[in-house]
């Protein structure tokens, strides 16, 4: 029923993971860590859960993709060696023909009996598929990874790093997927911080909590929630009014003293 | 040194300049599929000039060109590849030794 992403405190907060054959979007603006964490959901699914999988990539290319991996210690050669995983770099036209028969991303789909799927991002989809067809087109996308019964996970960039006005695509993409994980910079104090969420999963509870989360040498970590703060998907969160009555409470007392 | 079809071998598989970073750009990242336009993209080429040199090495079965829907898609052809370049090698090793 579940497919786990293999980051614990994720799949704590997803209640065992993603729904298996979901589509799931991880948005986010540049630098949050999306590629990442879809990364380390294919690593895991190949190294801990033996569900193999397929990362189609549109700019970055392959040989940056295993140089980043490396960094975290990830060999993603070795693991395409062993038929575990595959590096797909390709352009979007290339990916809308996805959906026609016998052709090579199911072709390798069928060789590596991929489980899971990783489309890095599907925003790059906007520049090359007229606006008035795209949500068709990524509709027929999603289906037809749904009938391979492959559990998806795209990423799209949000253009806002910091603000209140936050939208997760311009094609109306969330009410198309199952799943959606928001990856946003928040400033607390002076200093950048990243914080996660998980905005919606159809026909699942999940933990609706905003979670700090830092990209360690080895993985992605994420941490408690955050507490006794507000706005914080606005990007410049306050205290909270129990917060600001504690502190000057504290304060009122020690000018008592 | 004796040539005995290396030379023609390594032009047809290096003998320009785009062909050569034509087949550094798949050696390196050997998952690529995609059009012309988009490897000449990532060569930093024009398509046209992409078109004309990888024909040579479509001809050697290095990189296949595979009609895909509308669109014709090349990749590396891992196997033949190596074939390839073990030929190369012995070529090389003949040549030096002959």
């Amino acid at each position: 029923m579940r497919a786990p992403t293999g980051i614990s405190e994720l799949d704590t907060m997803l209640h065992g993971g993603l729904m298996r054959g979901d589509v799931t979007l991880v948005v986010g603006s540049a630098g949050t860590g999306k590629t990442t964490l879809a990364l380390q959901y294919l690593i895991n699914g190949a190294t801990k859960f033996n569900e193999n999988g397929l990362y189609i990539t549109f700019e970055e290319m392959p040989a940056q993709i295993y140089r980043d991996a490396a960094n975290f210690g990830w060999d993603v050669r070795k693991l395409e060696a062993e038929g575990k995983l595959r590096v797909v770099c390709t352009s979007p036209p290339v990916l809308v023909q996805f959906v026609e028969q016998r052709n090579p991303i199911d072709a390798m789909i069928a060789e590596i009996n991929a489980k899971r799927i990783v489309i890095d991002s599907i925003s790059h989809l906007e520049s090359f598929i007229p606006a008035s067809e795209l949500r068709g087109e990524l509709y027929r996308l999603i289906n037809h990874l749904k009938m391979k019964g492959l559990t998806s996970v795209f990423t799209a960039e949000s253009h806002e790093i910091l603000g209140d006005r936050l939208v997760v695509t311009g094609v109306g993409l969330s009410f198309l997927v199952d799943c959606i994980i928001l990856l946003r910079i928040v400033e607390i104090q002076s200093s950048l911080r990243k914080a996660l969420t998980v905005l919606k999963i159809r026909g699942s509870d999940h933990d609706k909590r905003l979670r700090e989360f830092e990209i360690t040498p080895e993985e992605i970590k994420i941490g408690v929630p955050f507490k006794d703060l507000e706005g914080l998907l606005t990007g410049t969160p306050r205290r909270t009014g129990e917060e600001r009555f504690a502190e000057a409470f504290a304060k009122a007392a020690r000018k008592e003293k | 040194m004796k040539d005995t079809g290396l030379h023609e071998l390594s032009e047809k598989l290096i003998g320009t300049e785009i062909k050569a970073e034509v087949l550094h750009l798949f050696h390196m990242n050997p998952g690529i599929l995609d059009t012309v336009d988009g490897i000449a993209r990532r060569v930093g080429r024009m398509p046209k000039d992409v078109e004309t040199e990888i024909q040579p090495l479509v001809e050697l079965g290095v990189l296949r060109k595979e009609r895909f829907g509308n669109l014709d898609v090349v990749s590396l052809n891992t196997s033949k590849d190596r074939e390839i370049f073990k030929k190369v090698a012995a070529l090389i090793e003949g040549a030096v030794k002959g």
